[in-house]
């Protein structure tokens, strides 16, 4: 029995807003999953990888006076040394500085690739399930034609077309590669449309617009998200394999993909020249897979427990 | 059941007639003329080229025409071997690629189902993270760099499998593991949030609440349910399997329809490049069409439902 | 009457990555053979919980049970048998009807196969005699034609039938126990009434005892005879079905009355809802669990957790108000 004391049975007074109260702050759903992500160890290295490694890109360059177009034909086919770090190539470049220049332009393509996505994709997915009826069926239709030609096929088309190059691959990408992002948004967006608080705000009179950007989109956006993160080394995967099929970015620039299909070629004698590209463009995939996988186990609320 | 058959059926064509008119106004628009790259031609020898092939025609005659010989079967001739018809170099070449093919999907399908399951059975344990990391491995290393790497420790180097072309069953095992190594991938991936959706589904709580025992509610009620969307990674796979065959009958040397699609994309052979993107896109159309119907078949959902109306 | 089930003193927690929630905080019940029994609380208040841990069927990890035995049919703790041992008790002597017959139901599995599982597992029947038990369920719970609608699939019946489904899985081996973790909460209201119609009879010509668990005080009035009021983890009151509705004592469970219409009710009474939140589980408050809420707390309610005290028979609470001292002192 606790002591008693005769206080102890005297009504408390109460302020109205104490019953609010609340003994843990609420987080909201993002704090939440900032959180959750930051408990899982892959996702949190495949981050700083992709961080580490993008500022290289940026600032890998810098660090030695070569340009990544310029030969050095005393120097050709070196091992990594004190002066190149990571040795030369047949024509004597530098191939530390033209391994961050290729890894600039295959992030380039990446992000390219995402806001694509993101104002293609999204926008299309987006108008396709709101509307629904008659134009979802013309757009959806539209959507099976693309996605039933090989992606890479229409890219190879259009370089056949256009001859190749960087914007080529992106313009192709604005072509096609936003398909899935599409349909992942209009799947979403479809069964969003259903729950109420978005008849509520149709029969309150919200234009489409708004309901699209500020209620649909928003409530996608996790979706989006992970989407996003897997779109990002598709594009890198496939700028790589057009670039081993000669139809990638134009000599003299370099892109990971040109880099690794020059060391694959001479792998058997100058092993290094095919290492540290590799070594470069799996971290690059392995992190940004990472990262997708654990953006889904923090955002989906499948996912989640 | 039926009339959702046909209606797929139907869409399929329209949707076949639509790659086929998209790849004649992409080709028709190309700069220069398939024989610009032939320097020696005089004007006149392009001109009676240019009539032999139809060129001269208005565009929606050769439209009409191209149309006419698609229906009847006949991509045309190509442009940089001039005594074979498309057809025919299809006719020849696609069997090593779909035996190829066919042979990756087999094994792809299998490791990735095995893994999958692996990977959600042991959720969040090392397992799970060994099966998920083979598979984030499988979708970082370029099918270019890995046969490569193969062809010479396996193939040269320790000499246990034949390094390239296409002469008897060993050498199908470099290439053919080296296509799978994306698909398997994605299969074992989506296994895995397929099983995970299914074992965190109401009903298997309903089979754990009668008793039964873990072995026989994985086997009857998550592993049924937990296949069935398994059978609409097929489109994707192919997709990969299709685009992997230009690289890897690169690599390996294999006398089959990729490598005509590279040589062709270097010649600008626009009629053979037309062609294969034709076949190619029909191919994966007909895959499509028949997993959605092989999925109505087995998902008592669908089947009935699309049955009724 | 003798007891079917004794639940002592338990304590359920599940370890997430923000800390250990404790669900369950020390629940104590006994259910009489034949009776049945409502658990009523708020959502989140712990009674699934309770229920699923009864069935063992909440996995672990994450959770655990940390305290406290199940005792079945007298002899039996279900707290201590291993997984293979509470598969045979599952099914054949407890069973069990979900929330949702939607989702409850395995879509890919005839309602035949889905009912027969159980009996061929627990009471070794051939399929024949299996199908054939199957058929005369379905029309006990009042499936017309059974002998069609067992090769049917989940998808063809509608949510009140899939539900008269579920329950004709639950009683296949005729359970000792049958509990109901919120039966009628997904359906519509002309179905709920009669899926605890068809309840009560089942339950008087089988005569399992049940445990219902719902948020619906009108579901509880009609088939229970005795009441468990639970909030934030905690039984705050039992007794009899008149002890809960006429004689509650508890605040809470005045809030709960007060929160829903009564059609007997001759003055102009209002809907009072109960203000304010339940308390985080991850950190429960150090006093009553209730007591921010509480109209009527008292200083002590914010430091001292009350004790049960039996009031009457078997009406039991734990409140201050009911507190000897409170009594001289205030009234």
């Amino acid at each position: 029995m606790p002591e008693v004391r005769d206080n102890l049975f005297i009504p408390v007074t109460k302020q109205a807003d104490q019953q609010e109260k609340i003994t843990r702050p609420s987080i909201t759903y993002w704090q939440d999953a900032r959180r959750r992500l930051k408990k899982n160890k892959f996702a949190m290295a495949g981050f700083y990888f992709l961080l580490g490694i993008t500022l290289f890109a940026i600032l890998g360059p810098f660090l030695q006076k070569n340009g990544y177009d310029v030969q050095h034909l005393t120097a050709r086919n070196e091992m990594p040394n004190s002066t190149f770090w990571f040795g030369t190539d047949e024509f004597g470049r530098d191939l530390w500085v033209r391994l961050w220049w290729g890894t600039r332009i295959s992030l380039f393509i990446g992000i390219m690739a995402a806001l694509m996505d993101l104002l293609i994709g999204v926008l299309y997915g987006g108008i396709s399930a709101y509307y629904g009826g008659k134009i979802d069926d013309m757009m959806q239709r539209f959507i099976e034609v693309v996605y039933s030609i090989p992606y890479l096929l229409i890219t190879v088309l259009l370089i056949v077309m256009m001859g190749s190059g960087i914007w080529t691959i992106v313009f192709a990408y604005g072509i096609t590669g936003w398909i899935s992002m599409a349909r992942l948004v209009r799947g979403q967006v479809l069964s969003l449309k259903e729950q109420e608080y978005v008849l509520a705000a149709t029969s309150l009179g919200a234009s489409p617009w708004r309901i699209i950007t500020k209620h649909l989109i928003p409530n996608a956006l996790s979706f989006i998200i992970i989407q996003i993160t897997f779109t990002i080394p598709q594009a890198i995967f496939t700028e790589a394999f057009l670039s081993f099929l000669g139809l990638g970015v134009k000599v003299p620039l370099a892109s990971l993909g040109m880099l690794l299909s020059d060391g694959v070629g001479s792998m058997r004698v100058y092993p290094w020249r095919l290492l540290f590209p590799a070594l470069i463009f799996s971290l690059m995939m392995v992190s940004f897979n990472l990262l997708g996988d654990g953006l889904r186990d923090a955002l989906d609320p499948k996912f989640r427990k | 059941m039926y009339r959702f058959i046909l209606r797929r059926f139907c869409y399929m064509l329209i949707t076949f007639w639509m790659i086929v008119t998209v790849t004649f106004v992409l080709m028709h628009n190309l700069p220069g003329d398939p024989f610009a790259n032939s320097e020696k031609l005089s004007t006149q020898q392009r001109a009676l080229l240019a009539k032999e092939y139809g060129l001269d025609q208005p565009i929606s005659v050769q439209y009409k025409d191209y149309l006419i010989n698609i229906a009847k079967g006949d991509l045309g001739v190509s442009f940089a071997y001039p005594t074979r018809r498309v057809t025919e170099i299809i006719k020849q070449s696609f069997p090593a690629s779909a035996e190829l093919g066919i042979e990756s999907i087999i094994f792809s399908v299998l490791i990735g189902l095995i893994l999958g399951i692996t990977a959600a059975l042991k959720h969040n344990k090392s397992w799970d993270y060994g099966a998920m990391f083979i598979a984030i491995v499988g979708v970082s290393i370029p099918s270019f760099v890995l046969g490569p790497i193969l062809q010479y420790l396996v193939g040269v180097k320790w000499g246990i499998l034949p390094a390239a072309l296409w002469d008897g069953p060993a050498n199908r095992v470099l290439p053919a593991l080296t296509l799978s190594f994306m698909t398997i991938a994605i299969t074992a991936r989506m296994m895995r949030t397929s099983m995970l959706d299914v074992l965190h589904s109401d009903y298997i709580k309903t089979a754990r609440s009668k008793g039964l025992s873990q072995f026989s509610i994985i086997l009857k009620h998550t592993l049924r349910n937990a296949i069935l969307p398994i059978v609409t990674v097929l489109g994707p796979i192919t997709v990969n399997v299709i685009t992997g065959t230009l690289v890897v009958e690169q690599i390996f040397a294999i006398p089959g329809l990729g490598k005509y699609f590279v040589q062709a994309v270097y010649s600008n052979d626009y009629t053979l490049i037309m062609g294969l993107t034709i076949f190619y896109s029909l191919l994966l159309i007909v895959v499509m069409f028949l997993t959605d119907i092989a999925y109505g078949f087995i998902d008592p959902r669908i089947r009935l439902a699309k049955g009724r109306n | 009457m003798e007891n079917i089930l004794e639940v002592k003193d338990l304590k359920v927690s599940f370890h997430t990555y923000a800390g250990e929630v404790q669900a369950v905080r020390g629940v104590s019940f006994d259910l009489k053979k034949g009776e049945v029994l409502a658990i009523v609380g708020e959502s989140g208040c712990g009674k699934s919980v309770t229920s699923q841990t009864i069935m063992r069927l909440i996995p672990s990890p994450p959770s655990i049970i940390k305290e406290g035995s199940i005792l079945f049919d007298k002899k039996i703790d279900l707290v201590q048998l291993t997984l293979k041992e509470m598969e045979s008790i599952r099914g054949s002597e407890i069973g069990m009807i979900f929330q949702d017959p939607m989702t409850s139901l395995n879509p890919t599995m005839t309602i035949g196969k889905q009912i027969t599982e159980g009996l061929v597992r627990h009471q070794g029947l051939s399929k024949e005699k299996a199908q054939k038990e199957a058929i005369e369920l379905l029309s006990l719970v009042g499936i017309p034609r059974p002998e069609t609608r067992i090769k049917q699939y989940p998808h063809e019946f509608s949510g009140g039938m899939r539900q008269r489904v579920m329950i004709a899985i639950s009683l296949a081996c005729r359970p000792k126990l049958l509990i109901a973790d919120e039966p009628t909460t997904a359906l519509d209201v002309t179905i709920q009434a009669q899926i605890i119609d068809l309840l009560k009879d089942l339950q008087e010509k089988i005569g399992s005892s049940i445990i219902i668990i719902t948020h619906n005080l009108g579901v509880v009035a009609d088939i229970a005879q005795r009441v468990v009021v639970m909030y934030a983890g905690k039984i705050v009151e039992q007794g009899t079905v008149d002890d809960i509705f006429y004689r509650a004592q508890h605040p809470y469970t005045w809030g709960l009355l007060h929160s829903i219409l009564r059609l007997d009710d001759d003055e102009k009474s209002e809907l009072v809802p109960i203000e304010g939140m339940p308390p985080d589980l991850l950190a429960p408050p150090q006093g009553c669990a209730f007591a921010a809420r509480c109209p009527h707390a008292m200083n002590i309610c914010l430091n001292e957790d009350p004790q049960t005290q039996i009031i009457q028979d078997e009406h039991s609470m734990a409140c201050w108000l009911m507190d000897k001292r409170m009594r001289t002192e205030i009234r």
